[in-house]
């Protein structure tokens, strides 16, 4: 209450979204001129940028299995974007059929288009919500619905921290939504850095000013201290193609220019 | 060419080879997906289409299906980003004849090329639907969430406008949207049309709510307002809830003012009908003003709706639980009252009263004895007004203590100076009974007699015959202190009301003022066929009543006296004064001096 519902002005696609340009880096044609243009600009400073946003997904993809092995059945993804092949609940529901996933995302674009696509999984929903909303993320009939907050969650922040600025405190929001979850709970958390490349993805970072959601990147001590109260998992927070790789093949050369700090941590 | 045993030995080195090939393949592809997929999964993939390849090279006669099927397939597992075509043909142009050991001869070489053409072609086309699909899934997406908002966004307004255009106790519409709807009809009707508004007050609805508490109150609120929306039948008209008690129909489309008055009857019936509220029953009462005319020009609904409410405050005034229809007329006499009493305070600081005098007079010698001051305003938009247009006001709104307070001084004043001229002439001035009941009379009265040096006996205080009715003791102890001091008292106006006697004899009297109607004689068309009419009767009456004042001590002045044989009749019957038009209208001091002067 209190805060504007949607209001037309949210779907104004006129103004570039970096969910559905995410999209666009993947390979996706879920993304309209504008989210192009700003998705080329980005790819003219960051050349490789493609294959960072893929190595991000990967990371995603890695995560969930890992959950999954650890017997996590529901999943909460929040900035979960444009919906691909391959998302959380189709990673999930090939092991586990009857895997809960609740995606949560600013975007009405990305909601919407996520809807039309679980309309037929009835354990899978998508509803829009910010980030710094916790309250309302946590209480919002879907999530009542299909996660059982008795029970384990897997938490998925993937490439959506950066999203909030410092003045909104993004580690005391992140804070607040894993004290809500069951003990051995886990928490991904996935988060641009120009610690690697500087001038390259600080100009990324720059460019996204104009999107909807402009990125504020962070160093690693920044982003192990969203840990802070969990207890990380091996190895740690790292570049996203070093955690648990499947194949020494999943790695690549130089994986520090993929420029993402990644980890998993668990709820004691 | 080669026989059975080199076949096998082939197979099993192309076999070796191939895994090569699709490893090496599925490197190459490493982030040239669209999907996340893992490193076994994308050779166990690769794998399979490296055979396809090499089916697709060697069969015969050649198929280019097989190579396009191949591109699609690719898309297919997600590698439809524009790197996996790439490295696709750069993977197999480099190694695939090699790594499947068939002879790089001419005629292979171009089979390849074919085959490439193939893929990339199937490819093309695949990436080229999917984007396709994409783009109207996202598009889909975007306009359904456009949809959504919009849809949204018009239930929130609608809910926001329900919500400031509706009561939330009873779901009424309120004042904003009853004045609305009004407005509107006033924007859209006809000229020949015409409509309504009741406009309705539950009466002592506040003892509701100090008995039975303010849930009680609002449910018998939500009740009546049930009982009410239930009498709105037409479309265009309305119920709606002012505030606290106060609701309001809109009668349209009315063609006289019964019409709307017809809906004012209608909610008094069914308020009629007792309430059960908390196992007690809570009857009801309802004021009820109607105010209906033509929809013209010039006139507005908030006119309308204010009409309306002054004649819901006539039905309050004149006892409650009735209804009053508005009425210009007397509208307009009730608004110059507000004016005159708006404006009394300050014509009593600004001094603009002034004072007349009506002789009283000598009814055995004729002289003049005595005068009547009697106030009038120096309106300075209105002119003279007489008492009548201002002290009854001036009793309502408590401003007659002030005025009374000046009409003395002048009045002693003007007494003092007609001494020389005339000693013994004496003051009568009209004191009324808010002036009795207030503390500092006595204590006034001693003060300007002493400024003015008028004789105490020589002021006679008229008080009404009403106000010693309504006798309290307080003003007994008043009229006493008054007497102590050594003025006069008498009653004014007697035979108007129905004075206990037994106050008269008790009360520290000085004189009777007998009322015009009184002396006048009775009106013949009251007296019964079987009494004899004659003016004989009207005589032995007045010398009976005149005879009582004697009795009591009492001097007995008559007014109203018109005529010689008026005076005439008086003073056979005993009477001691006179004033009236046949001795003189209320005139200035001047003109009373004037009548000094001459001996009159």
């Amino acid at each position: 209450m209190g805060r504007p519902d949607w209001a037309p002005g949210d779907i104004d696609v006129s103004r570039a979204s970096v969910a559905r340009a995410y999209d666009y880096w993947l390979g996706g044609s879920h993304n309209f001129e504008v989210d192009r243009e700003f998705a080329r600009q980005a790819l003219a400073a960051v050349p490789d940028l493609r294959m960072v946003a893929r190595a991000n997904r990967e990371f995603l993809r890695r995560a969930v299995r890992f959950m999954l092995d650890q017997g996590i059945h529901q999943f909460l993804d929040i900035g979960s974007g444009i919906p691909t092949v391959g998302n959380v609940h189709e990673v999930a529901q090939r092991v586990v059929p009857d895997a809960r996933v609740v995606y949560v995302d600013i975007d009405p674009v990305a909601v919407t288009h996520s809807k039309q696509i679980l309309t037929k999984n009835p354990y899978a929903a998508a509803l829009r919500e910010d980030l710094r909303h916790v309250d309302d993320i946590l209480a919002h009939p879907d999530t009542r619905r299909l996660i059982d907050f008795d029970q384990p969650v897997g938490l998925l922040l993937v490439s959506v921290v950066h999203a909030i600025p410092d003045e909104d405190d993004p580690h005391e929001l992140v804070k607040r939504l894993w004290t809500a979850l069951a003990p051995n709970s886990y928490v991904a958390i996935s988060h641009v850095t120009t610690d690697s490349r500087p001038e390259e993805m600080g100009e990324g970072a720059r460019l996204s000013a104009r999107t909807t959601t402009p990125v504020t990147a962070r160093t690693r001590t920044r982003v192990e201290a969203f840990f802070n109260g969990l207890d990380l998992v091996e190895p740690g927070v790292v570049w996203s193609p070093l955690w648990r790789p499947e194949s020494p093949a999943d790695v690549g050369e130089h994986p520090e220019r993929m420029s993402f700090y990644v980890g998993v941590g668990r709820r004691g | 060419m080669t026989g059975p045993s080199d076949t096998s030995r082939g197979g099993a080195g192309r076999r070796r080879g191939l895994e090569a090939f699709a490893a090496a393949w599925a490197k190459a592809l490493h982030r040239a997906h669209y999907v996340p997929i893992g490193a076994d999964e994308r050779e166990q993939i690769v794998s399979v289409l490296a055979g396809r390849l090499v089916a697709g090279l060697l069969a015969d006669p050649a198929d280019p299906a097989l190579g396009h099927q191949i591109g699609v397939d690719l898309v297919a597992a997600g590698f439809g980003a524009p790197e996996a075509l790439g490295r696709t043909v750069a993977i197999i142009d480099s190694r695939l004849l090699a790594d499947a050991s068939l002879p790089p001869s001419p005629a292979t070489r171009a089979r390849l090329t074919e085959l490439l053409g193939a893929i990339a072609t199937g490819f093309a086309s695949a990436a080229h639907d999917r984007s396709l699909r994409d783009q109207d899934s996202v598009r889909l997406a975007a306009l359904t969430a456009h949809l959504q908002a919009e849809e949204e966004l018009r239930i929130k307004e609608a809910r926001f406008r329900h919500f400031a255009t509706h009561d939330p106790l009873t779901g009424l519409a309120n004042l904003t949207l009853f004045t609305e709807r009004l407005g509107r009809l006033f924007t859209t009707a006809q000229a020949t049309d015409r409509v309504g508004v009741c406009c309705l007050d539950i009466d002592n609805f506040a003892a509701v709510n100090d008995v039975l508490g303010h849930q009680v109150g609002d449910q018998l609120l939500s009740e009546i307002a049930g009982r009410l929306k239930a009498i709105v039948t037409r479309p265009d008209d309305l119920v709606a809830r002012l505030d606290s008690d106060r609701f309001a129909f809109l009668i349209s489309h009315t063609t006289c003012a019964e019409d709307a008055v017809k809906i004012a009857d209608l909610a008094q019936s069914t308020l009629d009908v007792p309430f059960y509220l908390a196992g007690t029953e809570v009857p009801v009462t309802a004021s009820m003003g109607v105010a209906e005319g033509p929809v013209a020009a010039g006139r507005t609904a908030t006119a309308l709706i204010r009409s309306s409410e002054i004649a819901l405050h006539w039905a309050k005034a004149d006892g409650k639980a009735g209804t009053r229809l508005f009425d210009p007329d007397r509208s307009e006499a009730d608004s110059a009252r507000y004016r005159l009493s708006a404006a009394l305070p300050a014509a009593i600081r600004r001094q603009e009263f002034t004072l007349v005098y009506q002789p009283v007079v000598d009814l055995q010698s004729g002289r003049l004895t005595g005068v009547e001051a009697l106030a009038r305003w120096r309106h300075p938009g209105l002119g003279l007004l007489g008492a009548e247009r201002f002290i009854e006001i001036a009793e309502r709104t408590g401003a007659i203590v002030g005025l009374g307070q000046q009409v003395l001084e002048q009045a002693c004043r003007q007494a003092a100076l007609w001494q020389q001229a005339r000693p013994g002439l004496y003051v009568n001035v009209n004191v009324a009974v808010q002036q009795l009941q207030h503390p500092g009379l006595v204590g006034s009265v001693s003060q300007i007699l002493d400024r003015t040096g008028l004789s105490a006996d020589l002021l006679q205080l008229e008080i009404t015959e009403q106000a010693v009715i309504d006798l309290t003791s307080d003003v007994v102890h008043t009229l006493s202190a008054l007497m102590g001091v050594g003025v006069q008292i008498v009653i004014d106006d007697f035979g108007t009301g129905y004075s206990n006697l037994a106050n008269l004899r008790a009360l520290p009297l000085d004189g009777l003022k007998l009322d015009a109607s009184l002396t006048r004689g009775v009106n013949r068309e009251w007296r019964s066929p079987q009494t004899v009419a004659t003016s004989a009767n009207d005589d032995e009456f007045l010398t009976a009543v005149i005879s009582l004042g004697h009795k009591l001590g009492l001097t007995v002045t008559a007014e109203g006296i018109e005529g010689q044989d008026h005076a005439d009749r008086l003073r056979a019957a005993g009477c001691d004064y006179g004033q009236g038009w046949h001795f003189g209208k209320a005139v200035p001091a001047n003109e009373i001096s004037d009548r000094l002067v001459d001996k009159t």
